[in-house]
């Protein structure tokens, strides 16, 4: 085999080597018989003759030498591709329609693979990465303590390392004012476990991470260190300042590496035990309760993920004996990093190879679009093939030229493809979330995508090929050149082409319907309540405890901005809150009510929970169902109340008018808080979810250092964030301002998987659209070409424009309704996938499967219009004249 | 003796007997054929580079340039390790076949 692929190589690459040796060592051996025949007496001349009259015919032993190395089917290719060449610039028109679909088929499948690709994968750019995995506590609970994530390190026996980290926002000064940053906090074994090695400097490691606040290192990321710094290698040693805490920078992370969650762009690593001195005024590294760990292990080499499981859980089951009422009823689950194990990971994944399917039935719409124009084209080319066939030409050699041709045609639209794909995932990874959310993806067109555009296109072209070729592999020379084309091709039996226009529409009709209901789905998410009144209000944000606020000072700034906002023209109403409904920054406590004082772990109720100052509600329009607001009076020295939602008092305190009742904080249980007043239930962390138990403290009882502002107004928001903007930096001109913006930019977060698949879906049913088309008009102005003659007839013996129609028509319109059939059924199926990942989806909306089945007629008719237009106009004289 | 026309696939055997006896060109071939098999094989001289071919392409023989006797450029061929295995190997069952074949076409009446 190996001798074979060399001796093919050696004849290809040096072919003109080759042709010469062959052409020397035949002459030499005409000669030297020649001169054997001059020695045994014949003259020379005579010698010479006989010589090559006895060596035969030189040529065709050439040729038989060429086909012994492999080199017969090089020279056929390339004789195929000029000639497919050549028949397609004949026919512009059809190769530039088969390009452009295939173009659009093949990106479509390219892009979202691409995607797929740098979503589930790749894998993280680490060493070994498929030792890696990211540890949780179950679907939806990503995190654990930092006290339980060290009793794991210590104990568990099934990993290499175990790290404990999170991301964190900073803000970052190097001389001039603050700029906020986002990164990691992780624990000193980070870098070591994960095999990472250093662009300049060096990281931290176990040694540095030991005592709280005793390793103000910094690691740069290279983006950071390019963007931020100039790239300049004297940035190791400086000092920069993290949250007002002085940090020495360290070392650069290599490029291309951002973490471990794929989705993130850190600026910065700092060891997890500078924790107290990043997130400012909430120290957790020694509580518990707080459960804001991540954790991510290598796995010892032999040992398995059920193995390791289950030592986890043996840790775990210990834990939640020495700690019920935290740890009660807690296991722990490997899941594959780079998503936050199941809780992206999960949707993610479902949702891009859901949309992976339906790019590759916009690929097999384009090709049965092609395979239907070729197989018409086929037919008319029968006469070609069957002489090509009776003058000698083997039927396989046919159907490989006209597989040669659709290859061509698949290549270059495949070509095209990729460069439409390269220019979309440009455009995805210089993508940025429109809010003060670090995700940015980083999705590169790498060898593993250029070879599935490539796979993809070799098998589109052999799909649209093969239909043709199969048809043309079956010429009967005698009959077809008989036969004159003639009415007896049409209406006999079911060909190819006409299945393939059925099944082309089922297809579009999917496709369609898929598209419809998303948007449908989107429209009700935009109309379905949220609980609170998104219109005119603007947020702006601020995080006082990174910058180095304290306590009794942030609580005054935060009173004196709102007066200050409350100033400013135009405003309605204003208020501050330490995050709100649906976004990105949630946070739940557990709650004990006061009938049921002593819960374990596994049976607790959590809230989510805001810190809220008065006029919160009024601002963001949130109704109160009975009892009173937050007021100015709730404040530090008075009881401790709150207002909750009506699921609050439903679920957790079991009544509808819990006025009056108590619940305790799992982290305060000593000092219960009375529940003044009920407010509507809302969304708070996706527009999916079901009602959750929510409560709202007054800000002034519970102080929270990040803070977002929110004013309503009745002007536009980009003034209103300029006065805000104002406001506060006469008050603080270096606290630097986040999320400035509306509430319903706010949304767009939520908002964001329904609307990129709304997006995703639009485009491939729009391209499913203009493909049926196509593929519809192509087959009518076809059959009404092949039908001409009869048509002339029917009209010179008398027939009326609606016989024509019929006559035309009648075959399209029973194949239109056939697909569109199917494809209504295939799309009430599909639906119920769909509704699993657009919200609000119903996967049998009578108005959108309606709406679905009246366009693909509209599209039917204004498709055949033109070729049917035609038909009538035929002047029998010239119809009969043509053959 | 009448000259026989050639059975499939024998030709590339008896190339490999030819050149296992020691390098030869192309024409040397042809003359140790015609000397071995004692002028009984007739085939079209040109017919044998196509074998030539087909036998180098698949690693059996190996081609170099070098002198022949009257001092022209010759290409030369000698067996490949593996065309000598193959040789060998074709030589055993082309023995097998001939016996096996001379012994049921010799089988008396009487014998059955």
């Amino acid at each position: 085999m190996f001798a074979r692929m060399r001796s093919f190589a050696r004849s290809v690459f040096r072919r003109s080597v080759m042709e010469r040796d062959m052409a020397d060592e035949l002459s030499f051996h005409v000669d030297a018989r020649a001169a054997a025949l001059e020695a045994s007496g014949v003259p020379p001349e005579e010698a010479r003759r006989r010589a090559r009259v006895e060596f035969g015919a030189t040529e065709s032993y050439k040729d038989e030498c060429r086909e012994a190395r492999g080199l017969r089917l090089l020279d056929d290719l390339r004789a195929d591709l000029r000639y497919a060449v050549r028949t397609l610039a004949r026919t512009p028109a059809f190769a530039a329609m088969a390009i452009v679909s295939l173009a659009l088929g093949i990106g479509a499948n390219t892009v979202v693979f691409s995607v797929v690709n740098a979503l589930v994968l790749k894998p993280l750019p680490i060493e070994q990465p498929e030792r890696v995995f990211f540890v949780q506590a179950g679907p939806g609970h990503p995190t654990t303590s930092f006290p339980n994530y060290r009793d794991l390190r210590d104990r568990s026996v099934s990993f290499d390392g175990l790290v404990g980290y999170r991301i964190s926002p900073i803000n970052l000064e190097t001389g001039g004012a603050p700029v906020r940053t986002w990164g990691y906090l992780a624990t000193g074994n980070y870098f070591d476990v994960l095999g990472v090695k250093p662009a300049l400097g060096r990281f931290f490691h176990q040694a540095d991470d030991v005592h709280a606040g005793e390793a103000p290192y910094a690691v740069l990321s290279f983006e950071c260190w390019t963007g931020r710094f100039g790239g300049d290698r004297a940035v190791i040693g400086r000092t920069v300042r993290l949250n007002r805490t002085p940090f020495t920078i360290i070392g650069v992370a290599p490029q291309g590496f951002r973490g471990t969650e794929i989705f993130f762009r850190p600026d910065l690593w700092v060891p997890m035990m500078m924790e107290p001195q990043i997130e400012v005024g909430n120290p957790w590294l020694d509580n518990r309760n707080t459960g804001n760990t991540w954790m991510l292990g290598r796995l010892k080499p032999g040992i398995s993920v059920g193995a390791a499981e289950g030592d986890l859980n043996a840790i775990a089951a210990q834990l939640g004996r020495d700690y019920p009422q935290i740890n009660d009823g807690l296991r722990l689950k490997l899941s594959r990093p780079g998503l936050i194990g199941d809780t992206l990971g999960g949707p993610v994944r479902a949702f891009t190879i859901g949309i992976l399917v339906l790019a590759g039935l916009v690929l097999l719409a384009a090709c049965a679009n092609l395979a239907s124009v070729l197989a018409a084209r086929g037919a008319d080319r029968q006469r070609e093939l069957a002489v090509r066939i009776s003058i000698g030409a083997s039927r396989g050699r046919i159907v490989r030229q006209l597989l040669t041709e659709t290859l061509l045609l698949a290549s270059v639209g495949g070509a095209a493809g990729c460069a439409l794909a390269f220019v979309a995932a440009r455009g995805l990874t210089a993508w940025h979330a429109p809010i003060d959310v670090p995700i940015q993806f980083d999705i590169p067109v790498d060898l593993r995508v250029l070879l599935f555009a490539c796979a993809t296109s070799a098998f589109a072209g052999v799909l649209f090929g093969l239909a043709p070729a199969r048809q043309a592999a079956k010429t009967n020379p005698n009959g077809a050149l008989k036969e004159s084309d003639g009415p007896q091709a049409v209406g006999r039996g079911w060909p190819v082409r006409d299945v393939v226009v059925a099944v082309q529409v089922a297809l579009c009709v999917v496709l369609v319907s898929a598209c419809a209901l998303s948007l449908r789905g989107l429209q009700q998410a935009l109309t379905m309540s949220l609980g609170l009144d998104p219109q005119g209000v603007t947020i702006v944000g601020f995080d006082l405890g990174l910058a180095g606020y304290s306590k009794e000072a942030g609580a005054q700034f935060q009173r004196r901005v709102l007066d200050a906002v409350k100033q400013l023209p135009g405003v309605q109403s204003a208020a501050y809150s330490n995050s709100m409904p649906l976004s990105i920054d949630q946070s739940t406590n557990v709650i004990y009510p006061d009938d049921r004082p002593m819960l374990k772990a596994s049976e607790v109720y959590t809230a989510h929970v805001y810190e809220v100052s008065p006029g919160f509600f009024q601002t963001l329009g949130i109704r109160r169902e009975v009892g009173r607001d937050i007021d100015w009076h709730d404040g530090a020295g008075s009881p401790r109340v709150a207002v909750v939602n009506r699921a609050f008092a439903q679920k957790i305190m079991r009544t509808r008018d819990p006025l009056g009742r108590h619940f305790a904080w799992s982290w305060r249980v000593a000092e219960p808080t009375e529940i003044i007043g009920v407010v509507e239930d809302g969304k708070y962390e996706s527009l999916t979810e079901t009602a959750k138990p929510v409560v709202f403290e007054p800000i002034l009882q519970r102080y929270n250092a990040t803070t977002t502002v929110e004013v309503k107004s009745a002007l536009p928001s980009e003034q209103v964030v300029a006065a805000v903007r104002q406001a506060i930096a006469a008050l603080d001109p270096s606290l630097p301002l986040y999320q400035a913006g509306t509430v319903e930019q706010m949304l767009g977060f939520a908002l964001f998987p329904s609307q990129a698949a709304a997006v995703a879906l639009t485009a491939f049913g729009i391209l499913a659209l203009v493909l049926a088309a196509t593929g519809i008009h192509g087959l009518v102005a076809y059959s009404v070409s092949r039908r001409k003659r009869e048509i002339g007839i029917r009209i010179a013996i008398g027939a009326s424009a609606g016989n024509v129609l019929r006559v035309v028509l009648g075959r399209i319109a029973l194949l239109l309704g056939i697909g569109a059939a199917a494809g209504l059924l295939l799309a009430a199926a599909a639906g119920q996938l769909l509704s699993s990942i657009v919200y609000q989806a119903s996967p049998r909306d009578p108005v959108v499967l309606g709406a679905v089945a009246a366009t693909i007629v509209a599209v039917g008719a204004l498709a055949s219009w033109a070729p049917a237009r035609r038909s009538l106009r035929t002047q029998p004289i010239e119809a009969l004249r043509t053959e | 003796m009448e000259r026989g026309t050639l059975l499939p696939g024998t030709l590339d055997l008896l190339i490999l007997k030819a050149v296992s006896l020691g390098p030869l060109h192309g024409y040397a071939v042809l003359l140790r054929l015609q000397q071995i098999t004692g002028g009984a094989l007739a085939i079209e001289q040109g017919a044998l580079y196509p074998a030539l071919y087909r036998l180098e392409h698949q690693g059996l023989l190996e081609a170099k340039w070098g002198l022949s006797e009257n001092n022209r450029r010759a290409r030369f061929y000698t067996l490949t390790p593996a065309g000598r295995k193959r040789f060998r190997e074709e030589a055993a069952s082309w023995s097998t076949l001939v016996s096996v074949m001379a012994a049921a076409l010799d089988t008396g009446k009487n014998e059955v």
